[in-house]
């Protein structure tokens, strides 16, 4: 029987390797869906206190430019907060990849912010930044260069092995 | 009175042919390998006390003068590792029940299989795209150095018989 986790190809031992284009993109897009799904959960708190508050309503929908600035305020502290804190955010922790410093090492307030202002410079020319991921030597796209930073698999997949060969134990107890 | 005398002169010669002797010339002499071929050593060892010999042997004393850390430094772990049979493991031992019964569900069998099918288009995409740049996968760095710096490559584990 075909191991569904690895599919028989010899993933294991892939810790500190550079993370392709695929798991860095499915990343950003949960990213994205999770960010954008905390913001609105946020701003619908706001609105439900100010109501509480003083009986009044309060919509971003109604200010662009605010809503514009809250977004641009809110992406900056997603993506920083969490690439500083553990170097990974929501969708990098569930594909399993991490931010670090070129040599390795884990990456630093200054790294973060740097990766997070130029992140959007890598979209430009129609993303033209983030070819880098898959045709340079050690996959780095635009802000990876400019923020002296790397994207690694820090998914363990010689537990999830471990786990997988534990489920085939048929004296296991079903959880 | 002769016994004596006999005696007397006994030792005094053994004396004079002992300071006389070149103990080193004489051991040089001495075919060492062919004495030591000649001894039945199972034959010794059956005479030897062995329990009144670690009776004597302060094991405490023994341990203290042990440096455990340069023993641990020597020894090869992830050689040790890569060789234990997980698989066989896991058939013997409860191990597997209690692994299952701690870390397997549904939500971590998922992020696995997401994970894996990840792992497995980002060396799709870049085995065509190393294809088209006509560059060997080999020369390409694996990753930063501080994490992929390992003295050789340990051969990955393949999984699944199909």
């Amino acid at each position: 029987m075909t191991d569904p986790v690895t599919q028989g190809k010899p993933i294991e031992g892939r810790q500190g390797h550079y993370a392709g284009a695929v798991s860095r993109l499915v990343a950003f897009a949960a990213d994205v869906g999770a960010s954008w799904g905390l913001f609105t959960l946020g701003a619908a708190a706001l609105d439900f206190s100010v109501q509480l508050a003083s009986g009044g309503s309060f919509s971003l929908t109604g200010h662009p430019l605010a809503s514009l600035l809250a977004v641009i305020v809110w992406e900056f502290f997603y993506f920083s907060y969490q690439w500083a804190l553990s170097g990974k955010t929501i969708g990098m922790a569930v594909l399993g990849i991490r931010v670090v410093k070129t040599d390795g090492a884990p990456i630093g307030w200054s790294q973060a912010v740097a990766r997070t202002i130029t992140l959007p410079l890598s979209f430009l020319f129609l993303g033209l930044g983030f070819l880098g991921i898959l045709v340079s030597r050690d996959r780095h796209a635009l802000h990876d260069r400019l923020a002296g930073t790397a994207v690694v698999y820090s998914w363990d997949a010689r537990a999830a092995r471990l786990r997988w060969l534990a489920k085939q134990d048929p004296t296991a107890p079903s959880i | 009175m002769a016994e004596q005398l006999a005696q007397a002169v006994a030792e005094r010669v053994v004396a004079i042919v002992m300071d006389a002797i070149d103990m080193d010339a004489l051991i040089q002499r001495i075919d060492v390998d062919g004495v030591v071929n000649r001894v039945d050593v199972d034959k010794l060892i059956e005479r030897v006390d062995v329990d009144k010999l670690v009776d004597r042997v302060d094991v405490e004393k023994l341990i203290e003068r042990v440096d455990v850390q340069r023993i641990v430094e020597r020894v090869d772990v992830k050689d040790v590792v890569d060789r234990i049979d997980i698989d066989a493991l896991l058939e013997q031992t409860e191990l597997g029940s209690i692994i299952a019964r701690s870390t397997t569900g549904v939500a971590s069998e998922v992020l696995d299989v997401i994970r894996a099918q990840g792992v497995g288009l980002d060396d799709f995409f870049a085995r065509w795209v190393n294809r088209i740049l006509r560059r060997p996968p080999e020369s390409l760095p694996e990753g930063p150095p501080a994490l992929v710096m390992t003295p050789a490559r340990v051969p990955e584990l393949t999984t699944g018989s199909g």
